[in-house]
């Protein structure tokens, strides 16, 4: 009888699968059954033989009557190797998801009780060192109060109130819903200065800021779309923004395409965008499916009276 | 192209203040002034989601961004605003991301 044959008897007394003229039975030890070179000691053999994958494997006086695999199935041999529990494959979440410290610009951050967004980079108000990223991010749209818990990986991405604060709220510029906004901005005061850094996150150190100019190619680094590279194709608009608590005018943004696909996209909200010397050019914090807008980076300085570090 | 004789009709007919400006030889209003003596009232049109000024064919424009290309509002927008050219931009609505 051949591998295959023993393989058909393997799968209907351990998986239960039908086999004519055998009565289907299952061990619930048994994880799954193949055809492979027979393992001796460690290393594989000519032999070819029928693989039985088990949980956990066992010496044979501790498996239950009834439950142990024989050497020889129909005239081939078995083989068991422990394989634990097959399950659907779930890749590692990408480093921009996870809890990094000390933390940096890129990474997944927010609120408590909002999903995730990015944090955006470090700036410096009256010496001390804070984090910056968007006012819904950081401050809920306007429904945080100081003192907040701010989580690195933010809420989405598996961030925990008990285990996962990195800061607490200190400022937001409040969102109108009447009038004209400039910035979507707000900063958090890390607990602990030794876990932030200010580098940004595959892209390096910011080297201050300032405006961007039309058609100036950018780059940023963010939670969803990590690195993208685009071009600046408005640096005067006046756009209409849907939040989760209502829709805000904002003035004086910039617009960016991307160059290849999209800019970005949901939770990159917070991520700083990068002129290619370095200069810190603006606050991502919405989209269409076609454009990034931002605010301007000497705006957002300006309304936080701090400087980007 | 279309030639200028019947844009500048156009203009003329409904921007009879800043015709006047030009017979006395003041300098063009610059786009970033256009933009901000139109928008508000652009911003109120339905289907408009952004202004902004952008480049076209080498001079600086208004660029107006739609949420969709739905011919009513295609309609509702000018081809100019004093001289300044308009385009339109379909961008999709806007969302804090």
């Amino acid at each position: 009888m051949n591998a295959e044959d023993a393989k058909l008897v393997c799968e209907c007394q351990y998986l239960g699968l039908e086999k004519e003229g055998l009565t289907a039975g299952t061990n619930p030890n048994v994880v799954g059954v193949g055809i492979g070179h027979k393992t001796v000691r460690g290393q594989p053999t000519e032999e070819m033989a029928v693989k039985v994958y088990v949980k956990q494997k066992l010496h044979p006086l501790l498996v239950k009557d009834g439950e142990v695999i024989p050497d020889e199935i129909e005239g081939v041999s078995t083989d068991i190797e422990e394989a634990g529990e097959f399950s659907i494959w779930r890749p590692m979440p990408p480093v921009y998801q996870r809890k990094v410290r000390p933390a940096m610009g890129g990474l997944s951050i927010g609120h408590y009780a909002i999903s995730a967004g990015t944090l955006g980079c470090l700036v410096r108000s009256e010496g001390a060192e804070y984090i910056l990223s968007n006012n819904h991010v950081l401050a809920n749209e306007n429904r945080g109060v100081e003192g907040d818990p701010i989580l690195q990986p933010g809420r989405f991405d598996g961030g925990k109130t008990e285990k996962d604060v990195l800061a607490r709220l200190d400022t937001y510029v409040a969102l109108d819903p009447e009038g004209a906004n400039v910035v979507d901005c707000a900063i958090a005061l890390p607990f602990v200065a030794q876990d932030v850094s200010p580098d940004i996150l595959n892209i390096g150190r910011l080297r201050g800021s300032r405006d961007a100019a039309l058609d100036e190619k950018v780059q940023k680094s963010g939670r969803t779309t990590r690195v993208t590279n685009g071009a600046v194709t408005d640096v005067n608009a006046t756009i209409r923004v849907g939040y989760a608590t209502g829709s805000y005018i904002f003035q004086d943004q910039i617009v960016i395409r991307g160059e290849r696909g999209s800019f970005s996209s949901g939770g990159d909200s917070g991520a700083v965008i990068e002129a290619y010397d370095n200069a810190a050019v603006g606050l991502l914090f919405a989209g269409s499916p076609f454009f990034t807008v931002a605010n301007k980076m000497t705006n957002v300085e300006k309304a936080l009276d701090a400087k980007v570090v | 192209m279309r030639a200028n004789f019947p844009s500048k009709v156009v203009a003329g007919h409904s921007l009879v203040g800043f015709i006047v400006r030009h017979s006395i030889g003041l300098p063009m209003a610059s786009v970033e002034e256009v933009k901000r003596r139109h928008e508000v009232r652009l911003m109120k049109t339905p289907g408009v989601v952004g202004v902004g000024i952008g480049r076209k064919d080498g001079k600086d424009c208004i660029r107006v961004y739609v949420k969709d290309d739905s011919p009513r509002t295609l309609a509702a927008l000018p081809q100019n605003l004093e001289d300044v050219e308009v385009e339109i931009v379909v961008s999709g609505p806007f969302k804090a991301l």
